[in-house]
Order: C-alpha cells, then sequence, then structure tokens
C-alpha cells in the first residue's frame, strides 16, 4: 500500500491535471521497456519485463496432452498468475489470491479471444497434433517480482515475449492407430517450432485520476484513481478484450473515448515491444 | 414479507437503432434465426419478483427465459471474521450453481464479478463496521447468467433497504459473425465470437462494470454499447414498477 499525505495526493492529482506527472511524464507516455528473453531454461519460453519499478517474469511450459471432448481440433492454454509477497506485503493471504485470479482472468480474456476463438492472440487449433487425441497444453506462468503499478500491462508484454521465446519440439506421430487406442508420438530433440506471436495482443491500461485519465501509472498514481480500464488491442487495430476495475462508473462517451486513445497508444507501444522483443532474442542468441 | 408480491414480466427491448447509412447486409442474407425464434435485437420476457425469501433482509427472484436466479440479501449484519475497524461497510457477494443448473462448467469468477459491479453502487459508508451478504443462486442457467445475476442482486439490494445510488442494471450482448444478438441464450454463448456485458446505472448514465472479449470492431462496440445502455434503462424501469408494486402491495395490507 501506498501511503500520501493530502499534499502529496494534490501533487500526484494536479501534475495530472497539468499533463506533467511527478517522473516528468506526459499523461500517456509509458516508463521506458526493458525485455530480456530466455530467463528461465527449463521452461520452452521465458522473459523478463521490467517497466519502471515493476518486474514480472513470464514463463511458457508446453506438455502434451489430450484435447477436450468439446473441442476436439484444439489445444488448451491456462493462464496463472503469481503474485508473491516478497514483492508487496499486501500480497501474502488473501490479498494476493484475489489479485493474482482477477489478473489471471484479464489476461486469459484478452490472450483467448471469444467462446469460437475469434480474435484469440493464441491459435489454438495450432497446437493440435492429433486431432481428438494429442495437443499440446500450454501452461503459461507469470510472476510479478517487484510491483509499482500497471501489472496487467507489464504481465501481458511479458506473456508476449515468452511466446515470441517459445520453442515447441516437433512430434512425430505413428499414423496407424485403432480409432479407441492413443497414438504413439515420437517428440523430437533437435527440430522445434517458433510460434506466430504477430496476433498476440498488447494490454493498454488507462487510469482515471480525477477528470484525466493516464497510460502506465505507478503504485502512487494508482492509489489515487477512480477507475481503469485495461483495453488490449490487437496488431490491425481490433479490441480484443476489455475489462473495468474500480468500483466509480464512468459515462459511456469517456469508455468509448478511452478505447480510441489505448488504440493509438497501443500502436506505439506494440512497435516498441516488438524491436525491445527482437533485440532481446538477438542478444540471447550471441550469448 | 411474504406479501410482498410483484409480479412483472415485460420485455425491457431496446429500440430500433436509427441507422445514418444503409445496412451493408440485408435481412435476407441472414440465413439463420435465433434457437427461440427471436429477433437479433430482442430480449427475452423478464419477470422479476421480490420477497422470495422471507428469513432474508431482502431477496429477489429474476426469470429471463430459462435463466432463473434467486438472490437473497442479509444484513447489514456484524462482520462474521474478526476484522479490523472500518468506518466504510463490507459487502461479500458469492454466487453458486445448483448442481442440475447446468453442464459442466463452474463461474468461480461470477462472485468477484458480480462483487466489482455492486461496490460502486452501493453507499458503503452507510453501514460502518457491517457486513452486507449477497447470496446469488442460479437454479438454471440459460444464458447471460452475470447480467440477470446483478439486475436481480440490486433488486434485492433495494428489497432490503440498503442505500444505493441507483439501480443496477445488466445486459450481455453476443457477437456472432457480422450480427449482434442481445441477451443471447447458452446456445448463442457457446458459439460466440465475442461478448459484451456492460452493468450500468440507468439515471446517472454511467457505466460501472464493461467487459469485452473477442476481437470486436469499434463500430461494433459502439453498436453494442448504445443496444446495451437502452435496454439497461428499460430493465431498469421494469425493475422500478416491481418495487413500486411490492411497496404498494404491502401498504395495502397494513
Amino acid at each position: 500500500m501506498v501511503g500520501l499525505s493530502i499534499s502529496e495526493q494534490h501533487f500526484v492529482k494536479g501534475g495530472i491535471a497539468q499533463d506533467l506527472r511527478t517522473d516528468g511524464r506526459k499523461r500517456l507516455t509509458y516508463r521506458p521497456i526493458y525485455v530480456e528473453t530466455g530467463v528461465i531454461p527449463q521452461a520452452n519460453g521465458s522473459a523478463r519485463v521490467r517497466i519502471g519499478g515493476t518486474d514480472v517474469i513470464a514463463s511458457v511450459k508446453a506438455e502434451i496432452g489430450r484435447p477436450s471432448s468439446l473441442q476436439p481440433d484444439k489445444g488448451k492454454v491456462a493462464v496463472f498468475i503469481d503474485c508473491s509477497p516478497t514483492a508487496e506485503p499486501t500480497f501474502g493471504g488473501r490479498g494476493g489470491e484475489e489479485l493474482s485470479s482477477e489478473l489471471a482472468l484479464a489476461l486469459q480474456r484478452c490472450l483467448l479471444g471469444g467462446k469460437s476463438g475469434a480474435g484469440a492472440g493464441i491459435n489454438l487449433s495450432l497446437l493440435v497434433i492429433k486431432e481428438g487425441k494429442v495437443c499440446w497444453d500450454l501452461y503459461i506462468d507469470g510472476l510479478v517480482i517487484s510491483s509499482d503499478g500497471n501489472l496487467l500491462d507489464a504481465l501481458g508484454a511479458a506473456i508476449k515475449a515468452a511466446l515470441a521465446n517459445t520453442a515447441i519440439p516437433k512430434v512425430n506421430v505413428s499414423t496407424e492407430v485403432a480409432d479407441n487406442e492413443q497414438p504413439e508420438i515420437d517428440i523430437s530433440d533437435e527440430e522445434y517450432q517458433q510460434f506466430d506471436t504477430s496476433g498476440v495482443p498488447v494490454i493498454v491500461t488507462l487510469t482515471k485520476v480525477g477528470t484525466h485519465y493516464i497510460a502506465d501509472a505507478t503504485a502512487e498514481e494508482e492509489s489515487q484513481m477512480s477507475s481503469a480500464v485495461s483495453i488490449s488491442v490487437n496488431r490491425s487495430g481490433h479490441i480484443c478484450g476489455l475489462t473495468k476495475r474500480g468500483g466509480s462508473g464512468l459515462d459511456p462517451s469517456v469508455i468509448l473515448d478511452m478505447i480510441s486513445v489505448a488504440k493509438h497508444v497501443s500502436e506505439t507501444l506494440m512497435n516498441k515491444l516488438d524491436s525491445e522483443i527482437s533485440a532481446a532474442e538477438a542478444c540471447e542468441d550471441e550469448s | 414479507m411474504a406479501a410482498k408480491q410483484g409480479a412483472a414480466a415485460t420485455t425491457y427491448s431496446p429500440k430500433p437503432l436509427v441507422r445514418t447509412r444503409p445496412p451493408i447486409f440485408k435481412d435476407s442474407d441472414l440465413d439463420w434465426t435465433r434457437p427461440d425464434g427471436r429477433g437479433f435485437h430482442q430480449c427475452r420476457p423478464a419477470l422479476l419478483q421480490t420477497g422470495a425469501v422471507s428469513s432474508a433482509s431482502g431477496s429477489a427472484y429474476a426469470e429471463f427465459g430459462n435463466t432463473k436466479v434467486i438472490v437473497s440479501v442479509f444484513g447489514p449484519r456484524e462482520s462474521k471474521k474478526a476484522m479490523s475497524y472500518s468506518d466504510v461497510g463490507r459487502l461479500n457477494c458469492d454466487v453458486t450453481y445448483t448442481t442440475f443448473a447446468s453442464t459442466g462448467t463452474d463461474h468461480k469468477e461470477f462472485s468477484s464479478m458480480l462483487h466489482k459491479a455492486l461496490e460502486g453502487v452501493i453507499m458503503m459508508e452507510s453501514f460502518p463496521k457491517t457486513t452486507v451478504d449477497v447470496f446469488a443462486l442460479v437454479l438454471e442457467s440459460g444464458g447471460s447468467d452475470l447480467p440477470v445475476v446483478i439486475s436481480c442482486a440490486s433488486l434485492a439490494l433495494a428489497d432490503a433497504g440498503i442505500m444505493m445510488y441507483d439501480l443496477i442494471t445488466a445486459v450481455s450482448v453476443s457477437c456472432i459473425g457480422k450480427s449482434l444478438m442481445i441477451d443471447p441464450v447458452t446456445e448463442e454463448e457457446g458459439c460466440e465470437d465475442g461478448s459484451f456485458t456492460m452493468t450500468c446505472m440507468p439515471s446517472r448514465y454511467e457505466i460501472t462494470q464493461l467487459t469485452i472479449t473477442g476481437e470486436w470492431t469499434t463500430p461494433n462496440i459502439n453498436e453494442a454499447m448504445q443496444l446495451c445502455l437502452d435496454a439497461c434503462s428499460k430493465l431498469g424501469e421494469i425493475m422500478r414498477d416491481c418495487l413500486k408494486q411490492a411497496a404498494s402491495a404491502s401498504e395495502e395490507l397494513t
């Protein structure tokens, strides 16, 4: 929790009203983003993203599983988020659990799209090895190491980077098998395939403080928020998910305005993130 | 309490949109109809009733098509867990499904989503140190469960006399292909490309909760929002009528 005195609160709010925030940013500017990929050798893909004082790690693990009977032509993806109490004492116990499940739900909403799979960041049908029999189960785990506001955007960016870093082994399936038997599979050690992450959206959270809204709020600024809207936008500029936090109501026109602003901000963020990811990948290849 | 009978089965469909441009797709291009034969912008009839549970401070029963929900509100009462002093009240929400309500899917997130939808509308400072419990039970899941639960919960809170800034109403819209359908049923929810759920305070014209999944273009979002806002304000009227009927029925008895 951030404890701010009354004068500090006025300072934060006044700065936002004048488009000059406490750290010198404008209302819609992000803090510098640092991306590091391949930080966890045991995982199929991983990334660490730092946005100012916020530090998160995302890892992607792939396991062989069975597709569900309802959707035999699709693989499965599960998102788990862990807010460790080492980042902030309030994350201990139930507070952390609630926040973790809220973040995981929001990320799942943004990444997996609708029930029919439209707007999904990850194409689930690419995860199928043999229809109805074998598929990949992707486990996406996010860990919050240090929290200084804007966790959702950081986690979204980390997951995007981790997916870009993910290499899934090629699998050969024996063709002749009776209908009711599981086919034999052979996981290759040498050949890997990469994901196409161009469809993975970025998440932009606009936090409303006073009458204005800001992008990439710090923990100090978040303590003064009335409500926040997280919008995930993909490369083609379509909205893939939206969640609202905070109890106070918003005028419909403000929400529509936020959506158009988020679209604009997401373009810059997406380009920045893509160049950071490719730089991190290149850096990892060299070492 | 049991005498509070206010039944009203009315529909709250939004008015047809006035289009400034000619539609790209003629109606004849749409070669399918909704499972229950409704129009795309037509809502299921809403049956609302207060005072469903006599032991609760306030309760409501809602039946929207096959979706049947009962919500009871207890309190404000002493916080059960030994918690530190708080000068605002606490809200505790729980949404459960009966074992026969639906097949398979459990909705663990609904409790926290109901909490988030309600916390902004209740005047928490009006009951310091105490807790209000909102228990929702979905008797039968027939699609659009969460919006029905939210609307029903707000009616139950009003029945319990908990102070609120406004009644809240919730409506969801499904996007399948190019068309938007209001108040989807389970079959439609199963094959939707995107879903849009909005909770709003109709009199204050404010949105308290909004969730969007799937891929949406901006014109679609605009249209869905207009549909929801209109349907929400009409549902608000229905809920108000239901409360008025219940109040006049109890006046006659005394």
